[in-house]
């Protein structure tokens, strides 16, 4: 099995130190023709992954070309969303294919859930330490 | 009203106003220290997308047809 990569939780509000700590994720985005750094939030209780409109900007995705609508709940219900994949690779790892909603909302941070961040990596937070570890899942 | 007629008065409060007067003078120290709090009077947002299972469906067949033509 492939050996677990720790991450430190990040103090999003440094005054509040604990309080505002999250588990940000920095991963490596490619489309087709762009390359980008990111960071994305663990949400476990996201039922898809979300990118924000300006980050799918910076990736080159143009909206009129995104052919597939999406409907996503909650704040993000009011926006309209449409499905992009992208390649994606965090630390050394295999890079895998994401699906995400790209919405055009712009205030939210990117957002990696369940499907299909969670299926393609194990987690686990260790949040009394302000660690969590990330692997890929075990393949068949 | 003096500090000793106020240390009189909050000693009479009942324990639940007690505890509220404690968390509005935390509230009111923080705000005077520039510590930002969450605040009772500002909306904020929650991002999640909370048992959107039409949208994870509709992910994973996109994701299954790029496997596909892969």
């Amino acid at each position: 099995m492939t050996e677990a990569v720790r991450f430190p939780y990040l103090d999003i509000e440094p005054s509040l130190a604990e309080a505002s700590r999250l588990p940000y994720l920095p991963l490596r985005f490619k489309s087709n023709q762009h390359a980008l750094a990111a960071s994305g939030l663990l949400d476990t209780g996201a039922t898809v992954n979300v990118l924000p409109y300006g980050l799918g900007l910076e990736l080159g995705f143009v909206w009129e070309q995104q052919t597939t609508p999406v409907r996503l709940s909650g704040n993000l219900a009011e926006l309209p969303a449409r499905v992009v994949l992208l390649s994606a690779t965090v630390a050394d790892f295999p890079s895998v294919r994401l699906a995400f909603a790209w919405t055009q909302a712009t205030t939210l941070p990117l957002l990696l859930g369940q499907v299909n961040f969670f299926l393609e990596f194990d987690v686990c937070f260790f949040r009394g330490q302000s660690v969590f570890e990330v692997r890929p899942k075990p393949r068949a | 009203m003096s500090l000793t007629e106020l240390v009189s008065a909050v000693q009479a409060l009942p324990h639940a106003d007690k505890l509220r007067l404690m968390q509005a003078l935390v509230v009111e120290l923080a705000r005077d220290e520039g510590i930002p709090l969450l605040s009772d009077v500002k909306a904020y947002p929650i991002w999640t997308p909370y048992d959107a299972f039409d949208a994870a469906s509709t992910l994973l067949k996109a994701l299954n047809a790029d496997n596909a033509g892969a």
